[in-house]
């Protein structure tokens, strides 16, 4: 774990340089920590660090440096207990590119929607737009690389696959992950850091 | 009523000093993009918790009731009536005036608020738009911006030694030191030596520089939170400082952060303009 300066109002927390389900666990207790620190305007999550703004009449980088070890030190103990849990009840008859994904993989359309639907993931991240969280992990039998060329226009409500992870368009923009099928779910915006999502076929 | 909209001018939308706390959820800070020039406006009038409209020329407005309004920032030649009004000053107005940025003198933006501030509704806190994540849109023709009647508050105007001169060179201090290691010694020094190019691709969510090409060692970055004023490289190597409306996070090579009085004052350079960085240290 590092605290780095990244200007006179930001620092960045690191902890290791790689994604894993227990980095995310000290990331989302890091998050619950800073957010009881007097003087912390805005905290930004992410899958192995956080940025933190602070006002800088309360704190400097110094004392934030304090503040998050003495913080961390009293939670420890009490990790991940403030995460939902969430249902995407999830349509994947329609889903694009569900037959290009079952191709490259050599698997049939079935397997590939019990693949999805039977993993629970964790919001890894959220960013790209407002509501777009990235959820971990895939089964690796599915990592499948983005489209090479993006659609112009993904529907609100896709719900695609890129790489190792998966996601729910929250409104309708260009994106270049495969679209395996389409959710009437409308409460993106309630996506936290470490919250777990759960695909329901219907 | 308050101010009507005859003319929407090329982008105008209402600011405050942004949204808080709500980075997390995946909206931007927003906010004015000078806060510089937006401060001076609201201590011009004494508000508090107001909100300024942000002006880019051609705005033209109907008064239909009288207050006090402050103009700072970019000059754009205002005129009240038809008279040229300078910029970082207050002015009494009264129904029936009419204000029109009607050309660009210096800067891009300009700050126009009312005593009181502009009764328009916030989103999450903030009454800045911010059109991507649908919170309000830029001024249209017709629009009505109410606010609360005043009279008697007296002139108010910046002194000079503290109003910008946007046409003056502009180097941009750079905080080092988290990510900089991601670029050789041999690219930092071109970095800090050469001499960029605003260009067209500038707006409120960050302004694209040309020039020296600058390598990145890496570019697969675990995406991570981004910070006001960071200076992104991207594979064409042309530096992007990324202001109020960027997105929240992204897994480009930062060489580090521009320190937000030079982001201001950056936020009022139109395309073409020169700019250098130098190293800013601390103490």
């Amino acid at each position: 774990m590092e605290l780095k300066q990244v200007s006179l109002n930001a620092s960045m927390l690191y902890f290791e340089n790689s994604i894993s389900e227990e980095v995310l666990n000290r990331v989302l207790n890091a998050f619950h920590t800073m957010r009881n620190i007097e003087g912390i305007i805005d905290i930004t999550p992410s899958y192995t660090s956080l940025l933190v703004e602070y006002d800088t009449s309360l704190l400097t980088h110094t004392k934030l440096k304090e503040r998050i070890k003495k913080g961390l030190q009293e939670t420890s103990s009490n990790i991940t207990t403030r995460q939902k849990h969430i249902k995407i009840p999830t349509d994947y008859s329609k889903g694009e590119d569900i037959e290009s994904v079952a191709k490259y993989h050599n698997l049939s359309i079935e397997e590939i929607i019990d693949l999805h639907s039977s993993t629970t993931y964790r919001v890894y991240a959220i960013g790209f737009m407002v509501g777009f969280a990235y959820l971990g992990r895939l089964s690796p039998k599915l990592f499948t690389p983005r489209l090479s060329t993006p659609r112009a226009k993904v529907p609100k409500g896709a719900v695609a696959i890129a790489d190792h992870q998966t996601a729910i368009y929250p409104q309708q923009s260009a994106g270049g992950w495969n679209i395996i099928g389409h959710t009437d779910f409308d409460d993106s915006s309630s996506f936290s850091i470490g919250d777990s999502v759960e695909f329901v076929r219907i | 009523m308050g101010l009507k909209v005859l003319q929407s001018g090329l982008f105008t939308t209402i600011q405050d000093e942004g949204r808080k706390g709500v980075a997390h959820l995946g909206h931007c800070n927003s906010g004015a993009l000078d806060l510089y020039a937006y401060k001076w406006c609201q201590n011009l009038l004494v508000n508090t918790q107001a909100n300024a409209l942000e002006v880019m020329v051609g705005l033209k407005l109907e008064v239909t009731k009288p207050t006090i309004i402050a103009i700072t920032g970019a000059d754009l030649g205002l005129e009240i009536n038809g008279d040229y009004k300078e910029p970082w000053q207050s002015y009494t107005i009264k129904a029936g005036d009419i204000l029109h940025f009607s050309k660009r003198i210096t800067g891009q933006r300009a700050y126009l608020a009312v005593k009181g501030g502009f009764d328009v509704p916030h989103y999450l806190g903030s009454f800045s738009t911010t059109i991507k994540e649908g919170f309000g849109d830029k001024l249209k023709r017709g629009d009505i911006l109410p606010y609360q009647e005043t009279t008697g508050t007296p002139h108010a105007r910046v002194k000079q030694e503290y109003i910008p001169n946007y046409d003056a060179p502009l180097t941009l201090h750079v905080m080092l030191g988290y990510q900089h290691n991601l670029f050789s010694e041999n690219e930092k020094e071109k970095f800090f030596n050469s001499a960029y190019e605003t260009t067209l691709q500038s707006d409120r969510m960050g302004y694209r520089l040309s020039g020296e090409e600058i390598l990145a060692k890496s570019e697969n970055l675990i995406s991570e939170g981004i910070a006001f004023g960071a200076i992104q490289i991207p594979q064409d190597g042309q530096p992007i400082i990324l202001l109020n409306e960027r997105q929240t996070i992204g897994g480009y090579s930062k060489m580090g952060t521009v320190i937000a009085e030079d982001c201001y004052a950056l936020a009022q350079r139109g395309p073409g303009c020169k700019v250098r960085f130098a190293p800013y240290t601390i103490g």
